[in-house]
């Protein structure tokens, strides 16, 4: 009977096991910049990128027509500008990362907008671009597989750092001149997991299982280590439970899986140990030091 | 003696608008140096561009024998994010960074120093504390800590004692007597005058321009003190070019 | 005098005899085949307006002020009856028109609808009763006497025109039919969200199969993809035409894991336009065969 609920479906068919592979994937690349976005107070970013990355997906199809990898490649070299340009301006001016990405981001949409009119068709770029998390072949398992591996990667040779950059800035700024490459070398790292996502996954996947899992895990970790854990955790529980409850029940995938992550969320809210509302609701008592 | 640290008519400011106007002199290697002055004098600007954070509007600093990234600055504490997660024992830590680098472990002879600086400053037990349970005389502890680590030839305190009780600024004030012991070279930005004659032989009274600068109990007379607050209240709107230079 | 008067009289039907022998029949007919087949008949004799053009779909479609004036000016109006336009017997009212209203399925057998999602939500007949030749060619008879009937002085050339086209259907059928055998008869059957192909299936018996879920544009759940695998496995089709689905790579994913080939465009309801490959009935009969064959020949 468990079997049959929890394994069968993806013993019985390939579209299962692969979008099982392509949530890990997205897990172990996009939880980690999940969590760095949030702790930078950038957890908005995601939604702003989607829209950025509209005029090089337009010019990719000016260029190659409906050709996926032309619009995903046009949309990486949009978003990478949007996203270190938003972020040198946030670092050479007074003006802070949010407002800075949302000039960028405004323009950038506002110009794919322009250059698809140009071409005259009325097509919804963005709807082609987003993929369904059901529909993995194997070039898009590919391309998810490597996005985590070059985020790992990246991520293990500058996690010093990066964090350093997050707590103390002034501190990294006077004893290395590593911050701004890094802060960039992070920035790209965060257009490619969401323009990737995007491309294999949709917009809802990709952005709702790199944000939630970084909110929940807030509410059980002290530490960034284990929270980054945490994270990937939430996030690979999120997208079997997901699977399956769109297997049984006939709900959409990808909300599905974003629905599942929602009432991890919701539960880590209520009872997770750090900072959430269980404190408030159930103080207990306190401790003699 | 050679210099430290060397100001070349140096002018720093913010959008034009000078907050350290022509500064000239030098700072002596193993120098005990107090920058006093009164809010608005320029005093944590002049810190921030000897650390490279912010480049002169005019003029130049020069560092003497010692690179940007061998300095050990310690910033208001207002600047670092306390919300972020890391322990007490991961930002003291920070400090070996020029020994451990971007990727290099630390190995046990670190981490001896590294418990040694945390009980040095009193923070015995705090290791696995997030740094956003502390109190404030606590993160200036874990700060002073990182300092510790850093083993800068050259170290700058921005306002270190600000709000901390006594016992804590008596224990802070050990360490940095210890560096001068050790012959590295202290600039602290302080805002107790009667700390400062007590604990610092030099001192430099900033209020924008230079006032005075020496030993400090020549500095610090009535006569400097006016009129280092009445030179500090103006701040132009549309103030002309400076045409002045040195 | 009087003579003056019957000379001015002879000549001003003389004129009108001249007038109405170069002026043309306003006719109107509701959809792009139906059209089609007015053309073929009537020929030069006709001014034909159609109100669901090319890729329209006359299921749903809604009537406009131009289509009551059209109405209002015709001689006759050709519907398909079966119940497909819904609309056309208030817009003739509302047209104030005085047209004789034809329908040209009088005469066919109808087939009940197959139960599917999508439009066919009632129960009740099938009207794509032209998706079989034989059933066209009841329609291009009913269109000649319609034309014949409202405009007796044309009968010799509808009569040959309409003769001329029988025999192209007939030669139409033909193909069809042979095109279909070559076809293994285990492999004559698809997968298609379209429900229009029921006169087909009756006449040539490839059997166009419902899709299990997957239905609409909406975004897809494992469950429905799941299902239709299964179906496609078990009930061993060659081929999925599933226009419906937006994400070619969803439809890809289904094939590849099932091993079925993916079919092309299929026109039922409509004429493409001029440059499409269904651009008249034939055409749109000849475009459907060689896709089916293309898909479903090993």
């Amino acid at each position: 009977m468990l079997y049959d609920a929890l394994i069968a479906p993806f013993a019985e068919f390939e579209f299962m096991r692969r979008a099982l592979v392509g949530v890990f994937a997205l897990a172990l690349g996009g939880a980690p910049v999940g969590v760095f976005l949030m702790l930078r107070r950038m957890s908005l970013t995601g939604d702003a990128m989607a829209h950025a990355i509209l005029p090089g997906a337009a010019l990719g199809f000016l260029v190659a027509g409906l050709d996926l990898f032309a619009m995903t490649l046009g949309g990486i070299v949009a978003g990478v500008t949007v996203a270190v340009g938003a972020g040198f301006i946030a670092r050479a001016t007074q003006l802070k990362e949010d407002a800075s990405l949302a000039a960028f981001y405004l323009v950038s949409l506002a110009l794919g907008v322009t250059i698809v009119s140009l071409k005259g068709s009325n097509v919804d770029l963005l709807h082609i671009l987003f993929g369904t998390v059901l529909a993995l072949d194997n070039a898009t398992l590919y391309l998810l597989s490597g996005i985590a591996t070059v985020t790992l990667l990246v991520l293990a040779v500058s996690w010093r750092p990066l964090v350093l950059e997050c707590v103390d800035p002034l501190f990294l700024r006077s004893v290395s001149r590593a911050g701004a490459p890094v802060h960039f070398a992070f920035l790209t790292l965060m257009v490619i997991n969401l323009v990737g996502g995007f491309h294999a996954l949709g917009t809802l996947l990709a952005v709702g299982l790199m944000m939630l899992p970084a909110a929940t895990a807030r509410f059980w970790a002290t530490d960034i280590t284990r929270m980054i854990a945490i994270a990937i955790g939430a996030a690979i529980l999120s997208g079997i439970v997901g699977l399956l409850v769109s297997y049984h029940a006939g709900v959409p995938a990808g909300p599905a899986i974003i629905l599942t992550a929602g009432v991890v969320y919701a539960v880590s809210v209520v009872l997770g140990p750090v900072g959430g509302l269980r404190r408030r609701l159930v103080p207990g008592r306190h401790l003699e030091a | 003696m050679t210099a430290a640290l060397a100001f070349r008519d140096l002018t720093l400011g913010y959008d034009r608008h000078p907050a350290v106007h022509h500064l000239n002199g030098a700072v002596e290697e193993g120098a005990l140096l107090a920058v006093v002055g009164p809010n608005g004098a320029g005093k944590t600007t002049l810190l921030k561009g000897i650390v490279g954070a912010l480049r002169p509007l005019a003029g130049k600093i020069e560092l003497g024998r010692v690179r940007v990234r061998d300095i050990g600055y310690l910033p208001q504490a207002a600047e670092i994010d306390r919300s972020f997660p890391i322990s007490v024992y991961d930002l003291v830590a920070m400090g070996l960074w020029r020994s451990a680098g971007l990727t290099g472990g630390i190995g046990r002879a670190d981490r001896v120093r590294l418990d040694q600086a945390i009980s040095a400053v009193g923070l015995a037990g705090f290791e696995s504390r997030a740094i956003g349970t502390l109190s404030v005389g606590q993160m200036q502890r874990a700060l002073f800590a990182r300092l510790l680590l850093q083993d800068a030839q050259v170290i700058l305190l921005d306002e270190p004692f600000a709000a901390l009780d006594a016992k804590t600024v008596s224990d802070l004030l050990d360490l940095v007597r210890r560096w001068h012991g050790e012959r590295r070279t202290v600039l602290a930005v302080l805002h107790d005058i009667e700390l400062v004659r007590a604990r610092f032989p030099e001192t430099l009274l900033l209020a924008r321009e230079p006032v005075a600068w020496g030993q400090t109990l020549e500095v610090l007379t009535p006569e400097n003190l006016l009129s280092a607050r009445r030179m500090c209240e103006v701040f132009h709107d549309d103030a002309a070019v400076c045409e002045d230079a040195a | 005098m009087r003579l003056r008067t019957i000379l001015a009289a002879l000549a001003v039907l003389a004129g009108a005899i001249a007038a109405s022998a170069q002026e043309k029949v306003l006719v109107v007919a509701t959809f792009s085949i139906l059209g089609d087949f007015v053309k073929n008949v009537g020929g030069d004799r006709v001014a034909l307006e159609v109100l669901v053009g090319p890729n329209g779909d006359a299921h749903v479609y809604s009537p406009s002020p131009s289509d009551a004036k059209k109405l209002a000016a015709a001689k006759v109006v050709f519907t398909n009856g079966l119940r497909l336009e819904g609309w056309i017997d208030r817009l003739v009212k509302a047209a104030g028109s005085r047209a004789a209203v034809v329908t040209a399925t009088k005469g066919i057998a109808p087939i009940e609808a197959a139960e599917r999602s999508g439009h066919k939500a009632e129960h009740g007949t099938d009207p794509h009763a032209w998706q079989s030749v034989a059933n066209a060619k009841i329609y291009v008879t009913n269109v000649r006497d319609g034309l014949i009937a409202v405009d007796p002085a044309g009968r010799a050339t509808y009569e040959k025109n309409a003769r001329d086209y029988l025999a192209q259907l007939d030669a139409l059928e033909a193909e069809v039919k042979a095109e279909v055998a070559r076809i293994e008869p285990e492999r004559r059957r698809i997968i298609t969200s379209h429900d229009a192909f029921g006169y087909f299936r009756a006449a040539y018996g490839v059997q166009f199969i419902a899709p299990q879920g997957v239905s609409t544009d909406a975004e897809a759940s494992a469950k429905d993809v799941a299902a239709i695998i299964r179906q496609i496995r078990r009930q061993r089709i060659p081929a999925v035409f599933l226009e419906n689905i937006s994400d070619p790579r969803l439809l890809q994913r289904i094939a590849d894991e099932t091993g079925a080939r993916i079919g092309g465009t299929l026109y039922s309801d409509a004429l493409s336009d001029e440059k499409g490959p269904a651009a008249s009935y034939i055409d749109m009969m000849r475009h459907n065969v060689k896709e089916l064959k293309a898909a479903l020949t090993s």
